[in-house]
């Protein structure tokens, strides 16, 4: 319970280098995500600027900062240019509470920026506050397509957030702390959580997914009908801003599932501090990336109904399983089996699906 | 009263006075935002951890959402709102705020707070036996005066006609879409 602490200094270096290493993730994952984007379409993707590419990011910094910059004439002028920067602020925040490592593994330090003991809850409250940067930014511009955008993302992320939550409520029960170190602790000793609470795992990381607006789920900016939605007034360094938001949501969320659900820095074997944990956000960096080349948009109404439909009702339920479980004194591995047979349910589910129909026999 | 707590203070004042007195009305939630946030870190200081976080979580982010929900939906946010609902009502609001500050004061009055348990920084595995131990009967009675507020808020307003009841013009057009 009892984690040493270290003097401000470190903390003032880690933070500094989590943000410089977070920006440079950001810069190359718009590389990684293009060209793995192009593989999946069978075409090239960037790759003339540098040997194969490599200093396109490097390219389009240079651009988006010498772009003019806009700012247009019915703008909230002051709100105008605070919102892009309140979504990188509390995105940045995040990132922080996510152990790497085993105390003192950063040079004799602790591989953790902040080590709090309501961290869960930290996460929270940042995330929810992250949606004001997007929610602002749409009304600040004065133009009905921004608006349009942030009313559909705040209210995306509003149903979602509730998912997210009741789903991390099963794991809590069971570690009996919101500190992640605990958490992860935790799945050290008693196996990973995605074994004891696997619809909440599977809830958790498609919420995760509708947080960070990514495809199945981006429709805050759905192109075809929002022009570019919230951040259609955007430009320069200022859109680019907004682009840093979403990658940096990317990478934390890939980060917390396998904190939260997958033994975070930990392995059964080979115990490396910090090659398992940045494994596990690289496989799931890329299966985001993956759900975005196969995956369509959902329609606005279908996004909201699968969220307080499908997600919340099945976070709710296995909460209160869990919740029996701890409080009646059962033994933990009933849920083992239970959520064994949730996965079943779920391949069962997927295998006997009846295949779509297309109505009115249009091609 | 240490520096820390007068700045403390002087901004929860501010933002306070911010939020009433803003023209428009996306800046004052964004005031109550800033005020609600300065509130929480009151409350971490003051070893109320869970509190704190819960005040960001719930006001900060879910409640202050919503009213701005309700603000951009019916474009109540142009620079002047326009009319004034209640013509006069500034001494009675002045009064009645004083009231209700004289009221919470006399409360406060010989209000001896002497912990017995220990809280242990405000963390939820101490919080939760005396939430849902204690003081379960006081947690549901708040938890029935909410729903008793949002039954009657869709109770007040019920349309009078069912709303796919289309007037007879309406129905007119919809014939015509059909076809």
């Amino acid at each position: 319970m009892n984690y040493p602490l270290d003097p401000y200094w470190v903390v003032a270096l880690k933070a500094l280098l989590v943000v410089i290493g977070l920006l440079t993730a950001f810069a190359f994952m718009t590389l990684i995500e293009r060209r793995l984007l192009a593989r999946f379409q069978i075409r090239l993707g960037p790759n003339r600027v540098g040997p194969s590419g490599l200093l396109q990011p490097v390219a389009d910094a240079i651009k988006s900062i010498f772009k003019e910059d806009l700012v247009v004439e019915k703008a909230d002028r002051v709100l105008f240019v605070l919102a892009p920067l309140i979504g990188v602020v509390f995105a940045l925040l995040a990132f922080g509470a996510i152990p790497f490592g085993p105390p003192g593994s950063f040079f004799g330090y602790q591989p953790w920026v902040l080590n709090l003991d309501l961290g869960l809850l930290y996460l929270f409250a940042v995330s929810e506050m992250a949606i004001y940067g997007i929610f602002l930014a749409g009304w600040a511009s004065g133009s009905k397509y921004s608006l349009l955008g942030s009313l559909r993302s705040s209210a995306s992320l509003i149903s979602y957030e509730l998912g997210l939550g009741i789903a991390l409520l099963a794991p809590v029960l069971l570690v009996g702390s919101l500190n992640l170190q605990d958490i992860v602790n935790w799945q050290k000793e008693n196996g990973w959580l995605f074994l004891y609470a696997f619809p909440a795992f599977l809830v958790y990381a498609i919420a995760a997914l509708a947080e960070a607006a990514r495809t199945p789920f981006d429709l805050p900016e759905a192109e075809q009908e929002l022009v570019g939605g919230y951040h259609t007034e955007y430009s320069s360094i200022k859109w680019a801003l907004f682009q840093m938001t979403e990658y940096i949501h990317f990478i934390t969320a890939s980060a917390l599932i396998p904190t939260l659900f997958l033994g975070g820095w930990t392995m059964p074997f080979l115990e490396v501090p910090y090659l398992w944990m940045f494994l596990k956000i690289a496989f799931f960096l890329f299966l985001f990336i993956w759900i975005r080349a196969t995956w369509f948009r959902l329609r606005y109404d279908q996004l909201l109904r699968f969220g307080w439909g499908f997600l919340f009702p099945v976070a709710l339920v296995w909460f209160l399983i869990t919740a029996l479980v701890v409080a009646l004194g059962l033994p933990r591995s009933y849920l083992l089996y239970l959520s064994a047979l949730s996965f079943l349910v779920l391949l069962a589910g997927l295998f006997y699906s009846p295949k779509p129909v297309r109505k009115g026999g249009g091609a | 009263m240490s520096p820390l707590e007068a700045l403390a203070l002087l901004f929860l004042l501010g933002t306070g006075v911010l939020v009433v007195t803003l023209r428009n009305a996306i800046h004052a939630a964004l005031a109550l935002i800033a005020n609600f946030l300065v509130l929480a870190g009151l409350y971490v200081a003051l070893d109320a951890r869970f509190l704190g976080f819960i005040q960001i979580i719930v006001y900060a982010g879910a409640i202050v959402v919503l009213f701005l929900f309700v603000i951009m939906l019916l474009f109540a946010a142009q620079g002047e709102v326009g009319f004034d609902p209640l013509v006069r009502s500034k001494p009675l609001a002045l009064l009645l705020a004083l009231g209700v500050a004289g009221v919470l004061l006399s409360g406060l009055w010989g209000l001896r707070l002497a912990f017995t348990q220990n809280l242990e920084g405000g963390l939820p595995q101490a919080l939760g036996p005396l939430l849902y131990g204690d003081w379960l009967l006081v947690l549901l009675a708040v938890g029935f005066l909410l729903m008793a507020a949002t039954v009657v808020a869709v109770a007040l307003v019920q349309p009078t006609r069912p709303l796919d009841a289309l007037r007879p013009e309406e129905r007119k057009e919809e014939k015509e879409v059909v076809r």
